[in-house]
């Protein structure tokens, strides 16, 4: 059976409405880590209720930030996947229901850059990323909504050549300006190598893989580890009321590329909205984070 | 070091402003003004230029940035649905002449302001408050009652709205009033210890022989 436009209709609200309540797993278990090991009074009390708050939403079924961000979605189409719908006309139209029907309301938070109108809808509105994987007989979503306050703090530079001094110090230049901006503790991705447009790609998934999982390639789990100690050896704590936790972790990927080598670094705040589903043609939906 | 907490009704008295120090944990009961709104901050300044009056009287008051989706009932009555804190960085330009120009004694949000903010607010009284980021519920539970919204043909948000709180807290004093900004304290001190932290990384990356 084929997987159809109503699974995908299901699929775009749910997942937007889902990331708005609950905080993911493995984000409380990182907080609640943190909150062990901060040595900063304010910090622990900032962390308590960083969770209270994830706590509270998640039991009231209500929204955990009013800033529901803009929708920005990832699709994965496996190569054993039987199709019989029209992917980018579902997903816009999962979202305009969504707008419409959701409880409690979102707030006005897509805003045309050229006149500064705020609204649900706009050009490229939901913003959506194609891939396919090979060898897997289902469809998987992933929805990311992106506010202000994590947002407007992603950074890349291009370099010729550069070291790995280079290029770590660059990113702790990029954590250093975002200071305490982001709501922290934050999850951040970096992207190394490729071009432009591929390495913003690399440091934005890297902010939606799981935290506590160690980096397959060595010399990326060792750069991690690096990062996260620098990162959180700045000091600017729990929304930046001093503290040794600013990141709850650093993911990093990178690509070849030609010598001309772009670094590309992005945030998630603390509340870090990323949910899952992946899509089976007999109408099986597993839900992720 | 032990946090010290206070318990305050508002309108806050300059001298209960000035008691507060970097650092405090404040619980806040009383009237305050909430918008996330940068058109908004534009709006307000023309009203002190005189183009236009003020929605209500906010002179001695808190002006939190703070978004809320509000709503009106049948009965003409306002009601807060969920309410969260904006980045106050956003508002650096606006913010020094607002909090001299209404006299603000408390303003908040998340993220801090300026220097030229922290001085007008050493110079006039006033405090910064830290609201958590994303902590919605929490501060929605404060809410009492929505006794006015300023600006109702603005997007909810835009919107200023005039609420009774009960306890609007826990708030940490992110600058107070005599020149203390944990903003610029926690910058100047990541900037002082950057050198010592890429020396470190750069040992650990020796030690594993990557240059």
């Amino acid at each position: 059976m084929p997987i159809t436009d109503d699974m995908i209709l299901e699929a775009t609200q749910q997942l937007y409405s889902r990331a708005l309540r609950k905080v993911p797993e493995d984000t409380k278990a990182a907080l609640a880590e943190a909150m062990r090991r901060e040595t900063n009074e304010t910090a622990r009390r900032t962390l308590n209720m960083q969770l209270k708050s994830a706590e509270l939403a998640e039991r009231k079924d209500a929204f955990v930030c009013s800033d529901s961000g803009v929708p920005v979605y990832f699709v994965k189409v496996g190569s054993k996947a039987e199709l019989a719908c029209d992917f980018k006309a579902s997903i816009r139209k999962g979202y305009e229901i969504l707008v419409e029907t959701i409880d409690p309301p979102l707030l006005k938070h897509v805003t045309n850059p050229l006149t500064l109108e705020r609204g649900y809808h706009g050009k490229d509105m939901p913003i959506v990323s194609y891939d396919f994987e090979s060898g897997v007989d289902y469809v998987e979503m992933v929805c990311t909504p992106k506010a202000l306050g994590s947002g407007r703090w992603a950074a890349l530079e291009l370099f010729t050549f550069p070291t790995l001094e280079q290029i770590e110090t660059y990113i702790l230049d990029v954590a250093i300006k975002a200071g305490a901006q982001h709501c922290p503790p934050v999850i951040m991705g970096v992207g190394i190598g490729g071009t432009f447009d591929h390495c913003a790609g690399l440091a934005k998934k890297q902010t939606l893989r799981p935290i506590g999982k160690k980096n397959d390639d060595p010399m990326l789990a060792a750069m991690e580890e690096r990062l996260t100690d620098a990162v959180n050896a700045l000091g600017f704590g729990p929304m930046g009321t001093g503290g040794d936790t600013t990141a709850l972790a650093v993911h990093v990927d990178y690509s070849s590329g030609h010598g001309f080598t772009p670094v590309a670094v992005c945030f998630n705040c603390w509340i870090n909205r990323r949910t899952s589903v992946r899509i089976w043609g007999d109408g099986r939906m597993e839900w992720g984070e | 070091m032990t946090v010290r907490e206070h318990e305050l009704v508002l309108p806050l008295t300059e001298s209960a402003v000035r008691s507060l120090a970097v650092g405090d944990t404040v619980f806040l009961s009383g009237e305050i003004f909430a918008t996330a709104g940068l058109p908004t901050h534009d709006r307000l300044l023309r009203c002190l230029d005189g183009d236009e009056a003020l929605p209500f009287d906010m002179k001695g008051g808190a002006l939190f940035h703070l978004g809320s989706l509000n709503e009106e009932a049948e009965d003409g009555s306002h009601h807060i649905i969920y309410m969260n804190p904006t980045t106050s960085t956003r508002f650096n330009g606006h913010m020094p002449r607002l909090i001299e120009g209404l006299g603000l004694r408390a303003t908040g949000g998340k993220g801090g302001l300026s220097a030229e903010s922290a001085e007008a607010m050493t110079r006039l009284g006033c405090v910064y408050l830290s609201f958590l980021g994303g902590g919605a519920q929490i501060i929605t539970a404060a809410i009492r009652k929505v006794t006015g919204i300023g600006w109702p043909e603005m997007i909810s948000h835009y919107r200023i709205a005039r609420i009774e709180v009960e306890r609007l807290g826990p708030l940490t004093v992110g600058i107070d009033a005599h020149g203390n900004s944990i903003y610029d304290l926690t910058n100047a001190k990541a900037l002082e210890n950057r050198s010592a932290i890429l020396a470190r990384m750069n040992a650990a990356r020796a030690a594993i022989g990557k240059p």
